[in-house]
Order: C-alpha cells, then structure tokens, then sequence
C-alpha cells in the first residue's frame, strides 16, 4: 500500500472515532446480549438433544464404518470428488494439496488483497471468491450429510452374485473383519480414503499374484503406496482375499 | 490514550480530592478507595480505563460480537472441559466407562458434557461467521493483516479441538473416524508418516494414542489457542475495532471527497464552471480519470 493511502486510512479512522462512542459501555453491551443468546441456545441444544452413549470401542471387529463430525465432511467428500483411475494422486490432491492451499490461502490472505478499498461492492472479485468458496463448502458439508457411507455397520454392505463363489465369500469376510473398509469404500459403504474405491477392483486385470504380493508389501507394487502391509495371512487366507477383489465388478456385483 | 500513569496523573488525582466537597455516597468513596490501593501497587488502572472507556467508531455492526461470542464459548468449553476432566479416566480400559458413568450418574453429568459437545460445534460455527464478517468488511486489511493471521490459526487450531477430542470417548464411531483421520494424514507425501505416527504415538493404534491425544486436547492446544487469542485481542484493541465499510459517516465522507475531485477538476477546465466548449475549440486537457486525485 501507498503512504498516501496509510496516511488516508489513517486520518479516516481518527476521524471515525472522533465521533465514535465509549466501548463501555456501548460495543460491551451488545456483546454480552449476542454472548448470552448463543450460551442459552448451546445449552438449550445440551437439553433437547441429550448425549448419546454409542458403543464401546472395538479394535479387533472393525466392522464398523466410520463418519467424521460434520465439520470434517468435507474433506470426506473431497476424497470421493478426486477418486480416479489412478490411486495415488488424487488421494494426495484431497488429502495434502487442496487443504494444505487452502489454509495457507487463508492465513496469507491480506497479504495477497492488499488494496485499500473496503466498500463491498467495490470489491467484487474477493466477494465472489469469498462467496463461491462458502457454497463449495456448503454443498460438500451437504453432500457428506447424505452420503450413504454414513454411520452404518459395514455388514450391511452387500455385494451382489458373491454367494455364488465361496471362496470369495471367504475373502469378503476377511475384508470386513481386518478394517479395510476404514480406508477403502465398495458400492458406497465405507469410507471414501485414503484408499480407492474397490468396488471395480476385478476390471483392473491384477493377478492373484498381484494382489496377494500388493497386500504383503504394498509400496513392492504401487511405488509410495501407504497402505499399511499386512502380513499375517495364511496363504489360504490370502489366496481368497485376491479371488475376492478380482471378482469385484467382474464375476459378482 | 496515554497508558502509563504520569506523575501529571498522580498529582490531578490528589488535586480533584482536594478540591471534592461534595457529598459522596459510600460506595463510591469505597471504589475510589479500592482503585487508589490497586493503582498504588499495580500500576494497571489507567490501562483499564483506557481499555474500557477509549472510543470505538459510532456506527458498530452486531456483526462485530462475533468474535467475543467465540471468545465466551471458548470460555464455556474450558469450563465444562474441566469439569468433565475431574470425571474422564484417559485409559482405553477405563474411558468408555468413565463418560458412561459422567452421562448416567454424575449430577449434571450429561448436561455439562452435552455443552461442551454442542459448544464444540457451535464454536465451529461462530469462529467461522466472525471470519466471514471481518471478510466482508474488509477488515483484515491495513493495518489489521496480522490480526487475520492470528485468527485464522486460531481456526485452524478450533478444527484441531474438534479433532482430537472427538476420538476421547473411545466409542466405536469415534475411534474408527479417528483411524480414518489418521491414516488419510499418513497418506499425505513427506511429512504424512511421520505426522500419523506423531499422532497415533507409534506405527499402530494403541493405549498410548489415546494419552497423547489427551494431552494434545487438554494441554497443548488449549494453550496455543490461549495464547493467540490473547495476542489477538491485544491487536484489536490497539488497533481499534474497524468502521463497517458501509456506515454512513464513511460513505458522506467518500461522497464529499468525490464531490471535491469533480469540483476540483471542474476548475481546471479551461472554461471554468461552463464546460461546454465553444464551436470549434477543443479543451485542452486530458479528462480528468477516477484515479487522478486519490483519496488523500
Ligand atoms: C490405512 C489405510 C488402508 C487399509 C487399512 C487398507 N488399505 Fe488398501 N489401499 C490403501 C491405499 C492408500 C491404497 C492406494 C495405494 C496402493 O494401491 O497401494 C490402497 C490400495 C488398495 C488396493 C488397490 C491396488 C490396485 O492398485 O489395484 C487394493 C486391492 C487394496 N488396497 C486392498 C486392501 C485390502 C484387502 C485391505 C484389508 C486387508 C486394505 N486394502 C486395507 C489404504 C489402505
Ligand atoms: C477462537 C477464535 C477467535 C476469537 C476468540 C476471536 C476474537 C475476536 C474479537 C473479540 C474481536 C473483536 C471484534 C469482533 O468481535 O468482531 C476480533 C476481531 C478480529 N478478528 Fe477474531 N477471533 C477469533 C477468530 C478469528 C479468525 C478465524 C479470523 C480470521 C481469519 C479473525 C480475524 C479477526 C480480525 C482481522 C479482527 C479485527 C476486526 C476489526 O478490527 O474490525 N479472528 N476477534
């Protein structure tokens, strides 16, 4: 900014309080009245929608599908926007690339519209940004609300034709028992990352040798990958494991 | 807006109750008499005053209460926080049972921890509308670009809070949403394993994550938020609290600038008042742009 502007501003705002009133008792009474109405509507919440007692927690049954408080939808939703063919990037794009800018936007922001006009109208582009970006995050928020990978249990995740391959049945209890859906999502239940999607996990063409070596040690197979090995198998266990996720979208669903 | 007592204070002080011979009630005879000793020994009472009775802009918004409502719900979730902490056992053997036994059998056990559950959202809330309206008003501009800052790390540090003392109940939904988190920070590149692993306390979910949230939930973060809060507040109020761009003293002011820059450029025509030129002659100048003047 100019020093003509600062001094502008400056002058501008001495004149303001020149006018301007004491801030007790004035600003100091308007605060306490919003204050006061917030509390009483926090502590009417506090009655009218008792706390809950959910179940207690149950690492070895992981069963269970996960949902984040609502503030944190959206970056759930942002995770399924990125989904791709490709399971890396666009789980770093949701993950680190869109939040980390978008924070650091935020906290440099004054830095970046240095101007000093402060009419609304007379800055529409910072308005429009500012408005598109609070009817993003609305409409994220809105669509995490309704997301089918809600707070369900994942055995209510149903994969169609799966009773007609026993071993894969097999592989499917392995999948809902050793948390997979808490990274994964098929047909819409689970959750939506880091990992991808699973539900056409068959049209990709791995092998059963693919699979079971990517669950082994999975960076082996996708370079960077940080889905967590799991090693502790039999080879049985493991050989239905892959003839599940290479029937998903394929043989059954 | 001096903020030291100078002996010019101290000597009017004693000067005014010289001079006072009028009645005056006990109970301000009492107050003086308080402020006098504080003042003695602290040196702060002319601070306060200064605080409390300095002059803000005429025409403030209700918009701008936001940011004190943020700062009272802080207040209401330290409070129940501490409450609740006399209750809460941080321990995966014993933590579902102790919020059990502070929502079923503690007196006012469910109310307080339904406050600060429902705080938690509405400080979410709050912190977020007092952004939009300092975003609005332009107020994060000169020289209030490092009171935004505070305060956006302010919001940053409110998701953290949300994050972390969600995974304290140790209920099913609660800790697989946190094993969601978690795991999608360690995908992030470069730092994200070694932050999931800050987090979890180790490469797996274990007791000791639950401590370490604890602490960050109880300690670390509330004291960061403390803090910043406390530097925000000392900007604003050294700074002033900001004009609504759309007051009316501000826009009467700007018409009449505007008014003076026509006026002035008026002056310069080289027809003085009557800008019609004369068939045949063209003016001189170049028309004078919106930008010529400047607001000095
Ligand atoms: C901590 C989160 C996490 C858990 C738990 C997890 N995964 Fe993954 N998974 C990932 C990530 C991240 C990727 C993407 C990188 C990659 O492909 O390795 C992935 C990829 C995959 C892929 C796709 C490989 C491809 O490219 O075709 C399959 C199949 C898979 N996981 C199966 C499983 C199974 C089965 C389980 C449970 C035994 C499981 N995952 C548990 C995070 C996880
Ligand atoms: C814990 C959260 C916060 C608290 C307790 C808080 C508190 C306050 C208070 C009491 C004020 C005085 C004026 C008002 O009430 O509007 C204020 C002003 C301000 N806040 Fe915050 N705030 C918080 C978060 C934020 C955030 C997230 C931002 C923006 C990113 C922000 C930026 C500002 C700015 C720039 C001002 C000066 C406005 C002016 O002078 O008009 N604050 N804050």
């Amino acid at each position: 900014m100019k020093r003509s502007q600062k001094l502008a501003y400056k002058r501008e705002f001495e004149a303001s309080k020149k006018d301007g009133k004491p801030f007790f008792p004035y600003a100091v009474a308007h605060d306490l009245i919003v204050a006061t109405a917030t509390l009483g509507v926090v502590i009417a919440f506090a009655v009218i929608f008792r706390v809950e007692i959910g179940e207690p927690v149950n690492p070895a049954t992981t069963d269970f599908v996960p949902r984040p408080e609502w503030y944190f939808f959206f970056l759930f939703e942002l995770l399924k926007i990125f989904e791709g063919e490709d399971a890396l990037t666009p789980v770093i794009m949701a993950t680190f690339i869109v939040p980390n800018l978008l924070m650091v936007l935020l906290i440099i922001w004054p830095f970046i519209d240095r101007g000093p006009e402060r009419r609304i109208w007379r800055r529409p582009v910072s308005v429009v940004t500012a408005i598109v970006v609070i009817f993003m995050l609305a409409y994220l928020t809105e669509e995490g609300a309704n997301s089918p990978g809600g707070a369900v249990a994942a055995d209510e995740l149903e994969i169609p034709g799966i009773e007609n391959f026993p071993e894969a049945e097999a592989g499917f209890e392995l999948y809902l028992l050793n948390g997979c859906a808490s990274c994964h999502m098929i047909n819409g239940v689970g959750a939506p990352g880091p990992g991808p999607d699973l539900s056409k996990e068959g049209e990709k063409g791995r092998t059963d040798e693919w699979q079971i070596g990517h669950l082994k040690n999975p960076p082996e197979f996708v370079p960077g990958s940080s889905m967590p090995a799991f090693t502790n198998f039999t080879d049985q266990q493991y050989q239905e494991l892959a003839v599940f996720l290479n029937g998903l979208g394929t043989d059954f669903n | 807006m001096s903020t030291e007592a100078t002996p010019q204070d101290q000597e009017d002080r004693t000067a005014r109750a010289a001079k006072d011979i009028g009645p005056t009630g006990p109970i301000t005879k009492a107050t003086d008499m308080t402020l006098e000793y504080v003042d003695e020994r602290t040196k702060v009472v002319p601070d306060v005053k200064w605080m409390m009775f300095r002059k803000i802009p005429k025409e403030t918004s209700w918009f701008q209460t936001l940011g004190f409502t943020a700062l009272v719900i802080f207040a209401m979730q330290a409070v129940t926080g501490i409450v609740l902490a006399m209750f809460y056992k941080p321990d995966p053997a014993t933590a579902f049972n102790s919020i059990e036994v502070i929502t079923d059998e503690v007196t006012w056990g469910w109310l307080v921890r339904g406050m600060h559950k429902w705080g938690a959202s509405a400080m979410v809330i709050v912190v977020f509308l007092h952004m939009g309206r300092v975003f609005f008003f332009g107020s994060y501009k000169y020289p209030r670009e490092l009171t935004w800052v505070t305060g956006a790390l302010l919001l940053v540090l409110t998701m953290f809070m949300a994050l972390t003392g969600y995974l304290l109940i140790w209920d099913q939904k609660a800790y697989w949403a946190t094993v969601v988190a978690v795991n999608i920070t360690a995908s992030a590149p470069i730092l994200g394993p070694y932050v999931a692993d800050i987090l979890r306390a180790g490469p797996e979910f274990g007791p000791n994550t639950l401590s370490r949230f604890y602490s960050l939930h109880m300690l670390v973060i509330p004291g960061a938020i403390a803090t910043l809060i406390g530097i925000h507040l000392y900007l604003i109020a050294r700074l002033g609290i900001s004009e609504p761009p759309y007051s009316k003293r501000l826009m009467k002011a700007r018409r009449e600038e505007e008014d003076a820059r026509r006026r002035a450029a008026r002056e310069q025509l080289p027809h003085g008042r009557k800008p019609v030129p004369a068939p045949g002659t063209t003016p001189q100048r170049e028309p004078v742009t919106a930008d010529g003047g400047g607001s000095s």
